[in-house]
């Protein structure tokens, strides 16, 4: 820190010499200390929140060993508890929304980039991220009252229509017409991870050198010609990330999908079946659950095995998306 | 150069007869050209001849490249940007909005400021614009990339790394990669944009001996901002100023002798 004399006439503004600098200083040190602060409580709270579930599932983890993540009992009543089940709905959930939200945000960012006309192009990508504040709670009544009576009532009777005997795909489409399961879950959380998608693939198209655009278009390349061959493998990186990126959103979200997936305790082939999601299961157990109890442990467990999933994704979104703008 | 029959006669350029001037292969008569509102291009009127070397010079922001972007219809690409006139080309005015613009392309091609090799192997970078107006057999193929990058004098340097990324290669063999490119498509007319700026002497030099081998085949017309490269290369120069033509002659006569003081002004290094 730099010492400022204390007797200099020409800098005198306050009526004790010394005193406003020394004041400044003070203060100058005092906000470095606050905002220091301000930071570090992010890495403590994020560390924090991470060993409090660890630690809370440390009696599950114990209580079950490695059986935790491959059984799928989830017995308050015996007091035994399983993670495959809700881990395996939330990854089959996941899959099924960045399979749908993929080529949805693929064309859209597609056609802002390289089709729609500035001003046109500038609506609709204010639009695709009014999408993305739209609260969680919002999707899950829309799910709710709009996709699953439409899935109960057109897509699984059509599904079973066209594949109901055919050898494998039968069983992926069995089941009772609830309209609430699986792909129900998949289909909103796509509409939810879409515009994050959308958005990242736009900002990785919109990187590409101009003039290597033109390049190709200079040999006479159509614009799907263009995107095909030289934009999609240019920004295939980025695309990956975005992708990564949307399944994490997927991966943690709770209130949407526990309206539409059914909340069963199940594993199977049929993505019309009501499963679970861990944090679908999270939602509906937690307040059941006593404080010190081992559900309540195995519930934590749960979190813990999410966070990680969650952080894994992110880095490897962050990851993947470095790569290309170095 | 001193091979190219030139006309002696300053004055003789109209009256000149066929034999003495090659044909014109690209004809722009009261070219206007606006980026929006902004006219970039003013009555432009110029003849590209065949199989000739023509260099556009100029101070930056003069239109030389906006010119050249016109050739190929680049600036369909940017709303807003439009121009008006007439530049034929094989008896077509290339201005027309109905014409079809991979077709035009194909037999326009373009060579940029940077190499911009695709993301993609050295052969692909040379098959795509291939693929796209003709159907080889793989043989065939084959013979096109191995035909225009021996041409571009590059075929001894990657001939055993074909499939490896294009991107692996130097500046200057990224630039003759997307000549070989460019003339894969075998178009009668080659736009470069200043395709030196990003390069050695050495790559530079390699180029500009290219271009004399080139010309044997195909209408070249280079935009640069060296003067000594225009005169090393070029047959016909043109010199622009502020969106207009100022003078074009033959390159030997530009040099020596110039008609308009700016001309003279700026290849002395006046301005510019």
């Amino acid at each position: 820190m730099v010492s400022i004399p204390a007797e200099q006439p020409s800098l005198d503004v306050s009526p004790i010499p010394g005193a406003a600098d020394e004041a400044f200083w003070h203060g100058d040190r005092l906000f470095r200390l606050i905002v220091t602060g301000c930071a570090l409580l992010v890495l403590l709270v994020l560390g924090g929140l991470v060993i409090a579930m660890g630690v809370g599932g440390l009696k599950a983890f114990a209580a079950f060993g490695p059986q935790f993540v491959v059984s799928n009992v989830w017995n308050p009543v015996s007091n035994e508890y399983g993670a495959l089940a809700p881990l395996f709905g939330t990854v089959v959930s996941t899959l099924i929304a960045v399979a749908i939200a993929l080529p949805l945000a693929f064309g859209a960012a597609f056609w802002l980039t390289a089709i729609a006309p500035p001003a046109v192009a500038e609506f609709v990508g204010s639009a695709v991220q009014l999408l993305a504040a739209v609260p969680s709670i919002i999707f899950g009544m829309w799910g709710l009252a709009v996709v699953v009576p439409f899935v109960a009532h057109h897509v699984q009777p059509f599904a079973r229509h066209v594949f109901g005997h055919t050898p494998g795909l039968r069983w992926v489409v069995h089941g009772a017409a609830f309209g609430s399961g699986l792909l129900t879950g998949g289909v909103v959380l796509a509409i939810m991870v879409m515009p994050f998608m959308t958005a990242v693939m736009r900002d990785v198209f919109m990187a590409i050198p101009p003039m290597l655009k033109e390049s190709a278009y200079g040999l006479g390349a159509t614009r799907w010609e263009v995107m095909r061959r030289i934009v999609a493998p240019w920004s295939r990186t980025g695309m990956i990330g975005g992708v990564v990126l949307g399944m994490g959103r997927a991966l943690g979200e709770t209130m949407a999908v526990t309206f539409v997936i059914g909340n069963s305790n199940s594993v199977g082939w049929s993505i019309f079946a009501p499963r679970n999601t861990v944090a679908s299961l999270i939602a509906l157990e937690f307040p059941e659950s006593p404080a010190g109890s081992l559900k309540l442990s195995a519930l934590m467990a749960l979190g813990f095995i999410l966070i990680v999933i969650s952080f894994a994704s992110l880095i490897a979104a962050r990851w993947l998306l470095r790569e290309k703008s170095a | 150069m001193s091979m190219m029959p030139k006309t002696s006669d300053p004055t003789a350029d109209a009256q000149a007869s066929a034999a003495e001037t090659p044909p014109t292969a690209l004809e722009v008569r009261d070219l206007n050209f606006y980026y929006g509102t902004n006219q970039a291009l003013k009555n432009i009127s110029i003849d590209y001849q065949r199989r000739r070397v023509t260099a556009m010079i100029g101070p930056s922001g003069c239109g030389k490249s906006t010119l050249l972007r016109v050739f190929n219809r680049m600036y369909d690409l940017y709303p807003g940007q439009r121009a008006e006139g007439e530049a034929i080309f094989d008896g077509v005015n290339i201005l027309d909005r109905s014409l079809d613009l991979n077709v035009l392309r194909s037999r326009i091609g373009m060579v940029f400021q940077k190499p911009t090799p695709f993301p993609m192997s050295i052969y692909d970078n040379i098959a795509f614009g291939v693929r796209l107006h003709e159907k080889l057999s793989r043989s065939e193929m084959d013979t096109r990339v191995e035909d225009v990058l021996t041409r571009v004098a590059l075929w001894k340097e990657v001939r055993d790394r074909l499939r490896s990324p294009a991107a692996g290669l130097s500046g200057g063999q990224q630039q003759r990669l997307c000549i070989a490119r460019s003339i894969a498509t075998r178009p009668e007319m080659l736009l470069l944009d200043e395709p030196t700026s990003a390069l050695d002497p050495i790559s530079t030099a390699r180029i500009e001996e290219l271009l004399d081998e080139l010309k044997q085949e195909f209408t070249i017309v280079i935009v640069t901002h060296n003067m000594q490269q225009a005169a090393r290369c070029a047959d016909q120069v043109a010199f622009f100023y502020l969106g207009t033509l100022v003078e074009v002659d033959a390159a030997d006569r530009m040099f020596t002798n110039p008609r308009e003081k700016q001309t003279q002004d700026y290849i002395t290094g006046r301005f510019g």
